[in-house]
C-alpha cells in the first residue's frame, strides 16, 4: 500500500484543513479507549449498501466487527455480509496478494456487486501488501470498481479513518459517474449514516420542501449515486468534523459550496433546511422551506408539551464522540434540559467553540475518556441522566444512572422534528422508569426497622 | 468421522472470532483483573464492544495502543507505558498481557520484557503473565484455553516459591470451557458442590458476568475468582475440565502437582449429565441428591412430550469446536437429523466425532444446511437462517438478539430440558406459521 505520509497525518488528522485545529492526540497506552482507523473507515463506507466490503487481513478485524452498526438499509443487504481474506500464518509469511485477488474474483463472480471496497488492516499494511495494485488490476480485469481503502488500524484514531475513507471516495468514486436525470437542484448529505433510519426522516423533510437529495454519503446509499456526487449544487456536512475534508476538497475541485449542519433539534433542522434552499439559490424553494418548517415547528411544540413539563430543569451529562457534541446540546436545550457536563475528547477547536456557544459557563468539559471520569461528573453535578454511546451504557447501569444511547448501535432515530419528539419520549421513559426506585431500595429483610417484634 | 473444508478463497460471514477475544473473556472470570491487549487500539476496542454487547456488562480491558511507528521501532515501550498506567491507576491483582497478530508479526518479545519488568518493579503478590494469541490461527476457544493454561502456569510458579502442597481431597477445581455461559458455570458449581465438595472455578465468569447488582463501576473486573482462591485451588484433590479444550490446563496441574483430572467433553443432554452425576456419586460416595433425580425424570418426560416435535426435523449448527460437539450429542438424543455441523477451526475433539464436521463460515452453514428446519448458532446467523427458512436458536457467541442469554443453562438435566423446550417451541411456532401461510395462499 501507499505509505501514509507523516506530516499529512499531523496536519489533517482531524479531517480539517484549518491549521488552528489541534491534531488528534496520540492514544495513551493503558488509558486508551475507542476504535482504530480501520473501524472509522468502515463506519463511513459500510452504509453503501449494495457494495461488497472485503477486509484484507487475519480474521479478527472483520470477525469482531461485522454486523455491529445500526445503519439501516431500504433494500440491498450485501454490505451486511462480512467478507474477510482470513489470512493464515502462511499467507503472512508468503504474502496474501494472491488470496486477495482470488477473493475479489470470487465475490465479483458470485455476488455481482456494483463495486468492492477492500480494507487494509494492520497486518497487511505491515507486511507491505500492494493492495492498490491488486485492486487496480482486478478492477481492470473485472470491469467493476475495486476501491482500496488504506486505513489500517494503527495509523490512528477512528476519526482519521473516517477521513481516509473520504479520501478513498474522492480519489476513486466521486466524479466517475453521471446522474440519470438532470439534477440541477441536488444536495449531497455527507456524514449521515442512517443510524436507526435517521436518513429516512431527513429525506422525507427534504422531499416535502422540494429539495432533491442527490447523493447520500453514505447512509442507505447505493454505490452509483456516490459516483455522481460531483454534480450537486451544494453539500451539507452532517457529521461535524470527520468528513469536512471531503466537503472542502469537493469545493475546491468541483466548486460545490458546503455548510456544516445538524438535524438534532428543531432549530438546527430548520436552519439546515433553510441553508440548503439558500445555497440552491431558489426563492420559491426558500418560501416553501419556511412554510414547512413553521408548520412542523408548531406541531412539534404542541406535541412536546407534556414531555417538556417533565424534562424542564433536568440535568444531563452528554458524552459522545465529537460528531454530535454540540448539535445534541441544541436539541436538549429545546427540551428544557440543562447540559451540565459534555465530552470534548474528540472535538476540534471549532467544535469546542460551538459547544461553548450553547452551554452555560459552569458546564464541565470532560476532555478525556474513561468511564470513571464521566460518572464523577454525573455525581458531582447531580445529573439526572447520562447520554452517551453503547460503550458506556452498562457502566451507567452499574451506577444506576438513567441512560439514553446516542451512538452507532441505538435503535431509535432522533433526527428532525419527529426525531426530537422521539428523543423527548425516550428521555422521559428513561428518567421516569420504576426501576430506579426498585433498584435503590433494599430487600425487606435488610430494612432495619422492618418487623420489630 | 472427517473434517472437511469447502474450497473458497474468502471467508464469507465469519464464524471464527479472534483468539484475543477468548483471552479477554477468560480474564473476566478473575477478580480485580485487567487484560492488556498488546496491539493497536482497535484490537481491544472491537472485542470490548462485542463482549459488552453479548454480556450486557462493562468489560475490563486495556491496550498498549500501538501506532504504526511503535510497531516498527519499539512496541514494548508502549507496553511498559500501559503497564505503568494500569498498575498505578487501578492496582489490579491480576494482569494478563495478550499478544496479538500485530505484536507477533512485528516479532516483539514481550515475555522476557514482562519478566524483567516484574523483577524491576518488584511486583509482589500480584499475578502477571503473558500469552500469544494471534488471530491467524485458532479461535475464541483456543484463546480462552491458552489463557487459562498460562494463568495456571503462573499460579504454579508463584506457589512454588511459597512451599508445601497440602492436598484437600474435598476440594475440586473446575475448568469450565469458553462456551459455557455464566449460568452454566453457576449450575456446574452447584451440581459439584451438592456432593459435598468445595468448588473453585477457574476462571469463574458466573460471579462476574452474570449480571450481579454490585453498585459502582470499576475499570477492573468486578467479581470472578479472587487471587487467593486461585492459589488455594492448587491444593485441590481433583480437577474437572468441561470441554476438550480445557484438558491442557488440567494436564498442567497434573504434571506440576500430580492432581488427577477428569475431562467431560460433552456437557449437554441426558447421557452427558448422567455421566457427570454418576462420576460425582462414585468419587464422593454420596447418593445423587433428590432434586437431580427429579430433574432427570423431568427431562425424560420433557423429551417424551417433545419427540413429536422433533421427529423428522433437521438442524444445522455453527459453533466453536467443543460447543459443537456438545450440541451434536444433544441433537443425537432428540433424534434430530444433523444436516451440517460447522466449526471455526479444527481440533482433535471434533476430528474424532462420529459425524462429518466442516471447518468454515456461516455462508457454508447456509449452503450445507439448506433445507434445515433449525439453525443453531450466534446472532450472526439470524440473516442466514432466515434465508434458508430455518427456525433460529441463539447459541454461542455473540448473542445480541435476546435478553439474558448469558444466563441460559445448557448443562445438567435442567439445561437439557431448557434447550429441548426452547428448540421445540421454535419449531412449533414455525410450523404454525407455515400452516397459516399455506391456508392463506390457497
Ligand atoms: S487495530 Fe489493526 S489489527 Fe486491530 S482491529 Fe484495527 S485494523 Fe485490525
Amino acid at each position: 500500500m501507499e505509505p501514509i505520509r507523516k506530516e499529512e497525518i499531523d496536519d489533517q488528522a482531524c479531517g480539517s484543513l484549518a491549521p488552528k485545529s489541534k491534531p488528534c492526540p496520540r492514544p495513551k497506552p493503558g488509558e486508551a479507549a475507542g476504535g482504530c482507523s480501520f473501524d472509522g473507515a468502515q463506519i463511513t463506507l459500510l452504509p453503501i449498501m449494495d457494495a461488497a466490503h472485503l477486509v484484507h487481513g487475519p480474521v479478527a478485524c472483520a470477525g469482531n466487527s461485522w454486523e455491529s452498526r445500526g445503519s439501516l438499509s431500504s433494500g440491498p443487504s450485501l454490505s451486511q455480509y462480512g467478507f474477510a481474506t482470513d489470512l493464515s500464518n502462511n499467507d503472512i509469511i508468503f504474502g496474501g496478494e494472491k488470496k486477495l485477488k482470488d477473493s475479489i474474483d470470487y465475490i465479483a463472480g458470485r455476488f455481482a456487486p456494483p463495486a468492492i471496497f477492500v480494507y487494509a488492516t494492520c497486518v497487511t499494511a505491515l507486511i507491505g501488501e500492494d493492495m492498490d495494485a491488486v485492486c487496480k488490476e482486478a478492477s481492470d480485469r473485472l470491469g467493476i470498481p475495486v476501491v482500496p481503502v488504506n486505513s489500517p488500524g494503527f495509523v490512528g484514531s477512528k476519526n482519521l479513518g473516517n477521513r481516509l475513507a473520504g479520501d478513498a471516495l474522492l480519489q476513486y468514486v466521486i466524479g466517475t459517474g453521471e446522474p440519470e436525470l438532470e439534477a440541477s437542484m441536488g444536495v449531497n448529505l455527507i456524514g449521515e449514516y442512517n443510524i436507526a433510519g435517521e436518513m429516512w426522516d431527513i429525506e422525507k423533510l427534504m422531499n416535502q420542501a422540494g429539495i432533491t437529495l442527490l447523493s447520500r454519503i453514505t447512509g442507505d446509499a447505493r454505490y452509483k449515486e456516490i459516483t455522481w456526487a460531483h454534480r450537486a449544487k451544494a453539500n451539507m456536512v452532517v457529521c461535524s468534523r470527520a468528513l469536512l475534508g471531503l466537503a472542502k476538497q469537493m469545493e475546491s475541485k468541483y466548486g460545490i459550496p458546503y455548510f456544516e449542519g445538524s438535524f438534532y433539534g428543531a432549530k438546527e433542522t430548520t436552519y439546515s433546511l433553510r441553508q440548503m434552499a439558500y445555497l440552491l439559490n431558489d426563492r420559491e424553494m426558500e418560501r416553501r422551506v419556511d412554510r414547512l418548517t413553521e408548520r412542523e415547528e408548531n406541531r412539534l411544540s404542541h406535541d412536546l408539551r407534556p414531555y417538556r413539563k417533565i424534562l424542564k430543569g433536568k440535568k444531563a451529562v452528554l458524552y459522545t464522540g465529537g460528531v454530535k457534541s454540540w448539535s445534541v446540546i441544541s436539541a436538549l436545550k429545546e427540551l428544557g434540559i440543562q447540559v451540565v457536563g459534555v465530552g470534548t475528547n474528540k472535538s476540534s477547536d471549532e467544535d469546542v467553540q460551538r459547544i461553548a456557544d450553547r452551554v452555560s459557563d459552569d458546564t464541565e468539559y470532560i476532555p478525556e475518556g474513561g468511564a470513571s471520569r464521566i460518572i464523577k461528573t454525573v455525581r458531582e453535578r447531580k445529573a439526572d441522566i447520562m447520554i452517551a454511546g453503547g460503550r458506556n451504557m452498562y457502566v451507567a447501569m452499574k451506577e444506576q444512572i438513567p441512560f439514553v444511547d446516542i451512538n452507532q448501535e441505538r435503535h431509535k432515530a432522533y433526527a428532525g422534528y419527529e426525531g426530537l419528539l422521539r428523543l423527548a419520549k425516550e428521555l422521559v421513559d428513561s428518567i421516569a422508569n420504576p426501576i430506579w426506585k426498585l433498584a435503590s431500595s433494599p430487600a425487606p429483610w435488610d430494612k432495619e426497622d422492618s418487623y420489630d417484634r | 468421522m472427517t473434517v472437511k473444508k469447502r474450497s473458497k478463497p474468502v471467508s464469507v460471514n465469519p464464524l471464527k472470532i479472534g483468539q484475543s477475544l477468548g483471552g479477554i473473556l477468560a480474564m473476566q472470570g478473575c477478580y480485580r483483573a485487567m487484560p492488556v491487549v498488546h496491539g493497536s487500539q482497535g484490537c481491544s476496542a472491537f472485542p470490548k464492544a462485542l463482549l459488552t454487547r453479548h454480556f450486557r456488562e462493562p468489560i475490563a480491558v486495556q491496550t498498549s495502543a500501538l501506532q504504526e511507528m511503535d510497531v516498527i521501532f519499539d512496541a514494548n515501550r508502549n507496553l511498559e507505558e500501559a503497564l505503568n498506567a494500569v498498575l498505578s491507576k487501578h492496582r489490579p491483582d491480576i494482569i494478563g498481557i495478550i499478544g496479538t497478530e500485530l505484536s507477533d508479526v512485528a516479532g516483539v518479545d514481550y515475555q522476557s520484557m514482562l519478566k524483567s519488568y516484574k523483577r524491576e518493579r518488584n511486583m509482589r503478590g500480584g499475578l502477571a503473565f503473558s500469552v500469544t494469541l494471534p488471530d491467524f490461527r485458532g479461535s475464541l476457544e483456543s484463546g480462552f484455553s491458552v489463557t487459562v493454561e498460562a494463568m495456571v502456569d503462573e499460579l504454579i510458579q508463584q506457589a512454588g516459591l511459597r512451599g508445601q502442597r497440602n492436598v484437600n481431597s474435598r476440594q475440586i477445581t473446575l475448568l469450565p470451557g469458553s462456551y459455557l455461559t455464566p449460568g452454566d458455570v453457576m449450575e456446574l458449581k452447584e451440581i459439584v458442590s451438592s456432593f459435598g465438595f468445595e468448588v473453585i472455578a477457574l476462571p469463574d465468569i458466573s460471579t462476574s458476568l452474570s449480571g450481579h447488582l454490585l453498585t459502582g463501576f470499576s475499570p477492573l473486573t468486578r467479581g470472578g475468582v479472587p487471587l487467593d482462591s486461585m492459589l488455594q485451588s492448587l491444593q485441590s484433590g481433583l480437577t474437572i475440565a468441561f470441554g476438550a479444550s480445557m484438558e491442557r490446563p488440567a494436564r498442567r496441574l497434573h504434571n506440576a502437582l500430580g492432581t488427577p483430572y477428569k475431562v467431560f467433553q460433552g456437557t449437554m443432554g441426558l447421557k452427558a449429565s448422567d455421566e457427570l452425576l454418576n462420576f460425582l456419586h462414585q468419587i464422593s460416595g454420596v447418593p445423587v441428591p433428590i432434586r437431580y433425580c427429579w430433574q432427570r425424570e423431568n427431562l425424560l418426560d420433557c423429551m417424551l412430550d417433545a419427540h413429536f416435535q422433533f421427529a423428522g426435523v433437521s438442524a444445522v449448527a455453527a459453533l466453536e469446536p467443543d460447543h459443537l460437539r456438545s450440541v451434536s450429542e444433544w441433537l443425537d438424543e432428540l433424534g434430530v437429523e444433523q444436516k451440517a455441523l460447522i466449526t471455526s477451526y479444527e481440533t482433535p475433539a471434533v476430528a474424532e466425532m462420529e459425524r462429518d464436521v466442516w471447518v468454515g463460515d456461516l455462508d457454508d452453514a447456509e449452503v450445507l444446511g439448506s433445507g434445515a428446519d433449525l439453525w443453531i448458532g450466534s446472532s450472526h446467523g439470524i440473516a442466514g437462517a432466515e434465508r434458508i427458512g430455518a427456525a433460529f436458536l441463539a447459541a454461542g457467541f455473540p448473542i445480541w438478539n435476546e435478553l439474558g442469554s448469558y444466563m441460559n443453562v445448557s448443562v445438567g438435566y435442567r439445561g437439557a430440558m431448557e434447550w429441548t423446550n426452547k428448540a421445540g417451541n421454535l419449531l412449533m411456532r414455525r410450523e404454525a406459521e407455515h400452516r397459516e401461510s399455506s391456508v392463506r395462499h390457497r
